[in-house]
């Protein structure tokens, strides 16, 4: 049989793993031997799409215009392109649902819909169309790596996620030519990958503090049985929060037209991240910040980086809180308490954790990579092989209806083990209705209007009959995916009743197999097609890009960096038609690479103008 | 008597096929789904290891590459299991079902305050009632209304485990057989549940208090 692999999809960082006999292994990138793929995805205006590392260096290359739109420098007015990070943030999200926070870095379509989407130029990207595209890198990477088909993976999610947020995963995973044969929560995947290397038998508390969400799960593991307890979290809180924090911190006084503006804010964020990562080391820092005409130098000490940090750890310890009230456990009674996700580097964590617990945390497994690890031990228990383990989830949220007065009646509480099931019976409230319409939530607030509407159906049509007289039982069950399906059957008659369950938020599956239709015009079908319309495109992008900037900023080039970058645009030029990818790549890179000084100086002048403009307007 | 789908096996209702064991799709009450007698008095380690056991042969996960019939067949039989032994664990969700195994039910208005709590419950509110007046004028009485709520939770607390110990004796009887008029059983059992669930809204009141949270 062919292998099932395990990925982290994660909102920093992405991992593809597989079971390799009894181990699990991580899959590096086969040309830099990288076993992180950064979740960032760059799109340029003609639908060509980069992810990871490419699109990282791509970022430079694409301006801001004042509209908010993000636009490929040199490229004609109108087009744009955009570099997405954490996309994560946004899986399963109508417009209502975003974040104040997100909301401003990237430019939306109609933020009204059930779903909402990027503007990219003249097209629009769902958050499930981006995310397919880092499954889409990882498969490849994986199907060179090992020389087989990826077909069936596992996908994690953070255990907070809701139904929406794991319906867009599973759409994403389609979206990529993937089965998406489980999904698997993040904390609970990484006990396995610890319970696995350890035999760990006991009460073990997973503390999972990522880029940008929180998970807390506490299980029970007796015989190769993980059974969770119960679970926690924040779905928007995470490292990115900390680094904002930071960010805020480190241009609290500059003018404000600064300190929106996406290249201030993304070089900061950089600063703020690194910084961030040198006090896990050190007790004190500098964070600089280079733009041409100001230079901002501020000393960063642990102890303001720990004031500034602390708000955000408090949350989590409040998230621990609640799991242990639910699992009806004292802190004291966890025998292990695991550490995962990169932000539980931070030494803070690591001390308000050890002081919540009483114990010193556990990370002796790379917290980047254990969660993948754990992702493909679930790969090898779905393929067979693995048959001492069995995991037992639970759903992280109460799911109910609508009921009279606009109440939330729970059908099935949080930290309910999955698969489960509940059956409700339903009738009719006036004489001769032919439909009762059902209203399904999700969440813990007592009115259905603070709830997360999941979907609405109508049951029927219904024979008219007396009021009170129909009797239809509907099933609410939750799969082993912690996704809700619903079955109806008339009680009398014993006849199922198609129930046509309208999603509140997410696709629908004609929108599912309309993307599908168009990603398989961009080539889906033929990755290395593909990647070579992608190559072409970037060059001819690079090419233009150039032609514009050795133009409109002749200035700032000397005329031997100049004639260096014209003779490797020549050499570009010469290859950038024809059909070796690896050749038209290697040279794009280079070009890049040759032209990155200049782009800096570029946008340091335009900044520098920026700054100018707003003393000027300071005086004035 | 039921049909195996795979092997055509005629038996009686269960969740694995006694020929070819796989999950099979069964109306069973929540003891029969667990393979336990319809006992209520449970030993928690037996019921656990029913569970794990059933879990590891009918779970999902063992049939993810299964043909779609098998895998609904297990998806329904698992959810079965899993109501199950959540029902069952713990003791007043289990006297519950109870009830409604043998077609009674908790009286629809038990907001109502059972007769023998009224006067305690009335005492509590008081005393909760003064503590939040109390921090309002942020004055020294909070303190001390703080210290006299917690000597109050403890003795809350008291009462839920006497109450605990009732219903396990309520169960002993009816595993016995339920003396000479069941009825009498049935009832005493509604009146010590709907205690038991009055107390835990209390406590959860006093909790939040002393948490320093709102109540919703």
């Amino acid at each position: 049989m062919t292998h099932i692999f395990g990925i982290d999809l994660g909102t920093t960082n992405s991992l593809i793993a597989v079971m390799d006999g009894a181990q699990p292994h991580v899959i590096p990138e086969p040309k830099t031997g990288s076993s992180l793929l950064p979740s960032v995805v760059a799109l340029t205006p003609d639908g060509a799409v980069h992810v990871g590392d490419r699109a990282i260096k791509l970022e430079p290359h694409l301006d801001h215009t004042s509209d908010g739109h993000v636009s490929a420098v040199g490229l004609p007015s109108g087009q744009a392109g955009v570099v997405i990070r954490s996309v994560k943030r946004y899986m399963g999200l109508g417009g209502g649902d975003l974040a104040p926070e997100d909301r401003h870095h990237y430019a939306f379509a109609d933020l009204s819909g059930p779903v909402v989407r990027f503007n990219v130029g003249t097209r629009t990207y769902t958050p499930s169309q981006i995310s397919a595209e880092i499954l889409r890198s990882l498969k490849q990477r994986a199907e060179t790596a090992t020389g087989e088909k990826v077909e069936r993976v596992v996908i994690t999610v953070p255990a907070y996620f809701n139904d929406g947020q794991r319906q867009a995963t599973k759409d994403a995973g389609r979206l990529a030519g993937l089965e998406v044969v489980r999904l698997v929560n993040e904390p609970t995947a990484a006990s396995l990958a610890y319970g696995l290397q350890r035999n760990a038998e006991g009460k073990v508390a997973v503390y999972d503090f990522g880029g940008g969400t929180f998970d807390i799960s506490l299980l029970n593991i007796k015989g190769g049985v993980f059974e969770v307890l119960a679970t926690n979290g924040d779905t928007h809180l995470g490292g990115d929060d900390i680094d904002r924090a930071i960010v805020d911190w480190l241009l609290g006084d500059m003018p404000q037209e600064l300190r929106t503006d996406r290249h201030v804010w993304n070089s900061a964020r950089h600063a703020a991240e690194d910084a961030k990562k040198r006090l896990s080391d050190i007790d004190s820092t500098e964070v600089q910040l280079e733009l041409v005409v100001r230079r901002i130098v501020k000393t960063l000490t642990r102890d303001e980086f720990e004031r500034i940090a602390e708000p955000m750890v408090k949350r989590t310890v409040e998230c621990c809180r609640r799991a242990l009230a639910d699992a009806h456990l004292q802190p004291t009674e966890i025998d292990e308490v695991v550490l995962v996700g990169g932000s539980t580097r931070t030494p803070l964590v690591k001390r308000r954790i050890g002081e919540l617990f009483k114990r010193e945390p556990l990370s002796s497994l790379d917290p980047d990579q254990v969660v993948a690890l754990g992702a493909a031990v679930q790969a090898g228990v779905l393929m067979g092989t693995q048959t001492d383990v069995l995991l037992l989830d639970v759903v992280p949220l109460s799911l109910g209806i609508e009921a009279m007065g606009g109440v939330m009646e729970r059908l099935i509480h949080r930290n309910t083990t999955i698969p489960t099931s509940v059956t409700e019976m339903f009738t009719t409230a006036v004489d001769n209705q032919t439909h009762v319409d059902i209203h399904v939530l999700q969440g813990e607030r007592e009115l259905a209007k603070d709830c997360r509407s999941l979907a609405r159906f109508k049951l029927g049509p219904l024979e008219p009959q007396v009021a009170g007289l129909p009797r239809i039982e509907v099933t609410f069950l939750i799969d082993a995916n912690g996704i809700l399906n619903v079955t109806a059957r008339d009680q009398r008659t014993g006849r199922e009743h198609s129930v046509d369950v309208k999603p509140s938020y997410g696709l629908t599956d004609d929108e599912i197999e309309r993307m599908l239709e168009e990603s398989i015009d961009l080539g889906e079908t033929d990755i290395e097609q593909r990647l070579l319309i992608n190559s072409r495109n970037e060059a001819s992008q690079l090419m233009t890009a150039l032609a514009k900037q050795l133009k409109d900023y002749g200035e700032l080039i000397d005329s031997e960096e100049r004639q260096r970058i014209e003779q490797a645009a020549a050499q570009l030029d010469s290859v950038r038609l024809g059909e070796d990818r690896e050749l038209i790549a290697r040279l794009v890179e280079q070009l890049n690479e040759l032209t990155t000084p200049f782009a800096e100086r570029i946008m340091n002048y335009a900044i520098s103008h920026a700054l100018e403009k707003k003393s000027i307007e300071e005086l004035s | 008597m039921l049909q195996c789908p795979s092997c055509a096996r005629q038996q009686e209702p269960r969740l694995i096929c006694s020929q070819c064991g796989v999950p099979l799709t069964a109306d069973l009450d929540l003891f029969a789904a667990l393979g336990l007698p319809r006992l209520l008095q449970i030993d928690i380690a037996e019921l656990e290891g029913a569970y794990h056991d059933l879990g590891r042969r009918i779970h999902p996960d063992r049939f993810a590459s299964a043909s779609p019939e098998l895998r609904d067949a297990s998806l329904r039989a698992t959810a079965l299991v899993t109501r199950a032994y959540r029902t069952l664990r713990d003791p007043v969700s289990r006297g519950l079902y109870w009830l409604e195994l043998h077609g009674h039910k908790l009286a629809e208005n038990n907001k109502q305050v059972p007769p023998d709590l009224a006067e305690l419950v009335f005492e509590v509110q008081e005393q909760l009632s003064e503590l939040r007046s109390a921090r309002e004028e942020r004055g020294s009485g909070a303190h001390e209304g703080m210290i006299e709520l917690s000597a109050k939770r403890a003795s809350l607390q008291g009462l839920m485990d006497e109450l605990y110990a009732e219903l396990v004796e309520n169960f002993a009887e009816f595993d016995k057989g339920g003396g000479p008029d069941p009825d009498q059983h049935f009832a005493e059992l509604k009146i010590v549940l709907s205690k038991i669930a009055y107390l835990k809204t209390l406590l959860r009141d006093v909790d939040r208090e002393l948490d320093g949270e709102k109540p919703e």
